[in-house]
């Protein structure tokens, strides 16, 4: 399991930054990290709490909770090149990785 | 009910009289002042006296300090917000920085923050929000356009919950505009500036200034305001113009040697305490106070702690009066209790509803001490401060006794706090002369007018209160307590002479 990836989608329900946000996601992590990552997604509409607890203002954010260090994305994502450098990957340094 | 009214008491003492009743209600105000204007402070106590003092829940929104630090720089003015928080009054929405780094791509919105909020006011009722200070989010995202923007939803979501929101923002310097980023275009409604300058004797004075209220009065002037050990406090400027209204028109007690001592009776909208050992006449007073006004049709309320209907019926009407008809006719509301039927908050509900629905002009409540001897020490201050900053906001008179023993008694009133939350003070007690024990009445203050200092005698006749003239060639009537009344009018002297120079040195 090493070099999984942990992440958690904040999401407010079905507004439109939201729903491009998990699209441009599931791509990015379909083309990029298949099979390496866990992904949660968190309508803060349904469990506040949880916003509470992570202190989450913006919506969406996207945050990398493993590996360390912790990195947070907020906005629709929209970016694929600024979202794999924003989660620490590039192409090149995950074949590194892997190797 | 108090709907109407539009507005929510800050609680701060002496806010909610330069606001003319508060801030306005289910509304957002902004509150913008430069740094160390005591932003922060106004926040805090504003939902601190809204939970203590009226029973309104509170949300604190914090981007600055986090909730550890808040709770702590408070402990010093004697509160605990850890305790609100424990039983559900209190909720922190922390907004407060984080290590956590974080980059920005593509198009976002504040819905985190909005939800958190709505959660937070539901998990604890609230009734009140404040939001210090919102200057944080546009260094945070640097996009003013957004943030504006979900500040604007932030403001309307809580409208329509019918919350009274206050969020402060920094201001650049103390001139100029009103807050960075422009953040009172869309809370323009409602702008109060805090300021701290230098004065003119070289040190630093803090005043506050009501810019704009929506569609409703307010004090134009700033007024000083000062942070001490027990909080914010702003001293209103002496009105010399609304002379022949409010404040300056004297009515009477019910009682003509007593209004004879008062120069002409007690302030309207005033509040008075009576206070004396058990049986020297405080009851009989109570009634006089509630005759007088009865008879001239004031719609009066008479809160008995000591008395039921038919015993206080009686006892008015050995002294002629026919208490029962009024009652009956609907210009007297009376309200027996045993203190216990009812928590603090209930009585300030049932009064304030009472007072609203009636047009009430008058109100006496006997007595504070059945009241005090059942609530902790806390819990009847404020009760005591919220009651009379609601009937001066309502023009309501009142007069409050409080039964003390035979030694202490002025010590207590200055211990309980109930000096300074009432207006005028009038003590009657049991004097041992000649061999017989007699009866003294004497005005301990009279806020904002002259009154006669001396130590009268009275009986207690089949008419009532009977004044008959000062105790001559006696001294040491107070016995211990003589040297207590000098202390009180140092105090007061002293409060005079602070709120006139910090006054005059702005003008």
């Amino acid at each position: 399991m090493a070099g999984k990836y942990i992440l958690k989608l904040y999401i407010t329900g079905q507004t439109a930054n939201s729903q491009r946000a998990l699209i441009n996601l599931e791509n990015v992590l379909n083309n990029e990290l298949k099979g390496l990552y866990t992904l949660k997604v968190i309508d803060v509409l349904k469990d506040p709490q949880l916003a509470e607890e992570e202190k989450i203002l913006a919506t969406p954010t996207l945050a990398k909770v493993l590996p360390l260090p912790i990195r947070r994305i907020i906005g629709d994502l929209s970016d694929k090149e600024k979202v794999l450098l924003g989660l620490d990957l590039t192409v090149e340094s995950q074949g590194e990785s892997e190797g | 009910m108090i709907k109407k009214l539009g507005r929510v008491f800050s609680g701060i003492p002496g806010f909610d009289e330069i606001s003319h009743g508060g801030v306005p209600k289910g509304r957002t105000t902004l509150i913008s002042g430069a740094s160390g204007s005591g932003k922060t402070v106004f926040s805090v106590q504003f939902l601190y006296e809204g939970i203590m003092n009226f029973g309104e829940n509170g949300v604190f929104v914090t981007f600055e300090e986090n909730p550890t630090d808040i709770i702590r720089n408070t402990k010093s003015f004697g509160w605990n917000i850890e305790k609100l928080v424990r039983e559900n009054k209190w909720a922190f929405v922390d907004a407060s920085p984080d290590d956590a780094d974080s980059t920005v791509v593509g198009k976002y919105d504040l819905g985190g923050f909005l939800a958190r909020i709505e959660y937070a006011v539901k998990k604890v009722r609230a009734k009140k929000v404040a939001i210090d200070s919102v200057s944080a989010l546009f260094t945070h995202y640097q996009d003013p356009g957004i943030i504006r923007r979900e500040l604007y939803r932030v403001a309307s979501t809580l409208k329509k919950m019918n919350v009274t929101c206050i969020m402060t923002a920094e201001r650049p310097t103390e001139e100029g505009q009103i807050s960075r980023f422009g953040v009172e275009e869309f809370v323009s409604d409602n702008v109060i500036l805090l300021h701290n300058r230098l004065n003119k004797r070289g040190g630093r004075g803090r005043t506050i200034e009501i810019i704009k209220f929506r569609g409703a009065g307010h004090d134009s002037e700033e007024a000083p305001l000062i942070v001490d050990k027990e909080g914010m406090s702003v001293y209103p400027r002496p009105k010399p113009k609304l002379r022949g209204k409010g404040f300056s028109q004297k009515i009477s007690t019910g009682i003509k040697g007593l209004d004879e001592l008062l120069f002409g009776g007690v302030y309207k909208n005033s509040s008075t305490l009576v206070t004396g050992t058990s049986g020297t006449g405080k009851t009989v007073t109570t009634l006089h106070f509630i005759m007088e006004g009865a008879e001239r049709g004031e719609k009066s309320i008479l809160i008995e702690f000591e008395e039921s209907p038919g015993q206080l019926y009686s006892n008015a009407h050995s002294f002629g009066w026919d208490l029962e008809k009024h009652v009956e006719r609907g210009i007297v509301q009376l309200v027996c209790h045993y203190p216990e039927d009812l928590r603090a908050e209930q009585y300030l509900d049932m009064i304030q509803d009472l007072v609203v629905r009636n047009k009430t002009k008058r109100l006496a409540l006997d007595s504070l001490s059945a009241l005090q001897r059942i609530y902790s020490e806390e819990k009847f201050r404020e009760f005591a401060i919220g009651l009379n900053a609601f009937l001066k906001m309502q023009n309501v008179t009142s007069l409050l006794t409080n039964t003390t023993s035979q030694f202490l008694g002025i010590t207590e009133i200055t211990e309980t706090h109930l000096s300074t939350a009432t207006d005028n003070i009038i003590i009657l007690k049991y004097v041992e002369l000649g061999g017989e024990m007699r009866r003294l009445l004497s005005v301990l203050k009279q806020r904002g007018s002259m009154h006669k200092k001396e130590l009268m005698e009275f009986e207690v006749t089949p008419k009532g209160v009977q004044i008959l003239g000062p105790f001559e060639g006696v001294e040491n009537l107070m016995s211990g307590s003589a040297r207590r009344i000098e202390i009180r009018f140092d105090e007061e002297e002293a409060e005079r002479e602070f709120i006139k120079e910090s006054t005059r040195g702005r003008i």
